[in-house]
């Protein structure tokens, strides 16, 4: 059965080689299930999302009211205004922008500095300076959180924006992954620079940064998304409720009513509002995203 | 030696670049880690000194079966994700890789993808409310469907299934797309060969897929292991006073007793053993990863 489809001259092209190998009946079959299936599988991802987005712009009596949810009832962006203005998810949410844009920009420019150093060939003590960056990585940050919170106790910077962007200000996974960058940079545009007189931090900010923006890129994607997640840091740094970020707020809103006395003051087209809001800036830089991070995670996965 | 002083001049801005990454580290890892280790060994007291009483902290959590319930609950969640989430995502990225159509392809990598890309509070938001008893989304399919509501999140059975699959339910389009990447860069002639051999496309994907994909595999795990003794986020969020003793995990039961009733020292007793675990585990993961690539 298999040569029928070597000589049926089936198109050319990417998906043909998977399409013509092998075609016995069960081949036909598969392709109509597979389609299935996977339909199923983005429903079971889509459905919730929409029934947030459906409940979200349904005026509040509405989106109370038992029932399946897909499609906005008496549509309105009053749950928006609610959480922004009556909530105060604005301040959080400004917050948020404040710990995330200055936490990543100070990640990102420490990260690839210090593996610009760790990718030098002839620096003293470099093996010495890598097992102390990678010794951090075998401390992962939750299980430091006592401590943690006794140091920034001591350092006076409990309640204070400034303790969560310093907690992750860098990490050894970024280092390691713009040296991993920077290694494919040839050595010799280095050394060639260097014999004309160039500074290690000119060598750095013209040679090494411009030909690794997809490294830059990539560390920076993925701490804008842990920043704008970070969640146990807030709980453990912050108590003032006017220094709490997007989703700490959020979680005293969504999580509110999920006792069982079910009697919430806060109707879902707000809480859902909330998460909307939440989920909007991510989804924003998604196709970025999408385009550097298989490349970041096989690149972060090269051992020492 | 003078080589080695000449050498340190001449990088000597490549020191100062490095200067605020090791402050960093020094305060923010390695001191903690140690302040850790330190506190474990001293008594909760509010005020005053702490006066050190060796490994009492460690023998009061030993004997605490709030203690041994919250680490049966992180096994059993932690496993349970780990088994359930093994294979899900290895069948989307196979299912997705003999898809012909590109854009559907492209879509369903997207949106599978989504929620691994939003926070704890956002998904358990999410669910909390699709599970709701009254007026859930969940709730009312089944009611449709002909069944009675399940209270997921105030029953505690039904509450550490909903724990373990959830995970899995987020987590599975990012694996996915793991595996799809290193499907991708399988060698196209091994199917090709395979084909001319009369293999049909199951038996290209049992034959040649899976077995190239172990290597990944192998990472995916790994990583998974190494994360379950960490859990923290999800039940955080998703737990309430019904629920909690059948579902919080040891990270929770350190904020718990840490932060919240401040006895640092018992909190960081806890923690240091949850270390040590994880440096083991993580040995044996390595020793026995080590051992099958020289095997195989």
């Amino acid at each position: 059965m298999a040569h029928i489809s070597d000589t049926t001259p089936v198109s050319v092209g990417a998906g043909s080689l998977a399409h013509s190998r092998g075609a016995t009946w069960r081949d036909r079959i598969f392709p109509f299930w597979n389609l299935v299936f996977l339909v199923i599988l983005a429903a079971t991802m889509i459905v919730p999302f929409l029934n947030v987005l459906a409940v979200s712009v349904s005026g509040p009596l509405a989106s109370s009211r038992p029932g399946i949810h897909l499609w906005p009832e008496a549509f309105t962006f009053e749950g928006f205004r609610t959480v922004w203005v009556n909530v105060g998810l604005e301040r959080a949410f400004v917050n948020s922008v404040i710990v995330t844009s200055i936490g990543t920009t100070l990640h990102v420019i420490l990260a690839s500095l210090a593996g610009y150093v760790l990718i030098q060939k002839d620096l003293p003590g470099k093996k010495l300076l890598v097992a102390f960056i990678i010794g951090t990585m075998a401390v992962p940050s939750e299980l430091i959180m006592i401590p943690l919170y006794v140091v920034m106790k001591q350092l006076n910077l409990l309640n204070t924006l400034a303790a969560l962007v310093i907690s992750g200000l860098v990490s050894g996974f970024s280092i390691l992954l713009m040296r991993n960058f920077f290694a494919g940079v040839p050595y010799d545009l280095a050394e060639s620079a260097r014999i004309d007189g160039a500074s290690d931090f000119r060598i750095f900010t013209n040679i090494y940064l411009p030909l690794s923006k997809a490294g830059v890129a990539t560390i920076a994607l993925f701490e804008l998304v842990g920043r704008w997640n970070q969640f146990l840091q807030v709980i453990l740094f912050i108590n003032d409720s006017s220094k709490y970020t997007l989703q700490v707020a959020l979680q005293t809103l969504v999580t509110e009513n999920m006792s069982t006395s079910g009697t919430s003051m806060v109707t879902p087209n707000v809480r859902m509002a909330g998460i909307i809001i939440a989920i909007l800036p991510l989804i924003a830089i998604y196709p970025f995203m999408q385009k550097y991070f298989v490349q970041g995670i096989s690149l972060g996965a090269v051992k020492e | 030696m003078r080589n080695t002083i000449r050498l340190m001049k001449i990088h000597a801005a490549l020191y100062v670049m490095l200067i605020p990454v090791i402050i960093y580290f020094l305060v923010f890892v390695y001191y903690p880690l140690v302040r850790g280790v330190q506190l474990s060994f001293q008594a909760d007291k509010l005020f005053g000194p702490k006066p050190y009483v060796g490994w009492d902290n460690y023998v009061t959590a030993w004997h605490d079966p709030e203690f041994w319930q919250v680490v049966r609950n992180t096994l059993i969640i932690g496993v349970g994700s780990l088994v359930a989430g093994f294979l899900p995502p290895i069948i989307i990225a196979v299912a997705l890789n003999e898809l012909l159509q590109i854009t559907f392809k492209k879509f369903v990598q997207t949106v599978v993808y989504l929620p691994h890309l939003f926070s704890w509070v956002v998904i358990g938001g999410i669910w909390i409310y699709l599970l709701t008893p009254s007026g859930g989304l969940v709730n009312e399919i089944i009611k449709r469907l002909g069944g009675t509501s399940v209270g997921f999140l105030t029953d505690p059975t039904w509450a550490r299934a909903v724990m373990i699959l959830l995970p899995v339910w987020k987590g599975m389009g990012f694996a996915a797309i793991i595996y799809l990447a290193s499907i991708t860069s399988i060698n196209p002639t091994l199917y090709e060969a395979a084909r001319i051999d009369g293999a049909n496309r199951f038996q290209q994907i049992y034959q040649i897929t899976i077995p190239l994909l172990v290597p990944t595999m192998k990472v995916v795990l790994i990583l998974d292991v190494l994360g379950l003794l960490r859990t923290f986020d999800q039940i955080y969020v998703m737990r309430n006073a019904v629920i909690q003793s059948k579902i919080d995990v040891l990270m929770v039961y350190v904020f718990d007793t840490g932060i919240t009733n401040f006895k640092l020292g018992f909190a960081s007793a806890v923690s240091v053993m949850v270390l040590v675990a994880t440096l083991i585990i993580t040995a044996i993961t390595t020793v026995i990863s080590r051992y099958e690539d020289q095997g195989g």
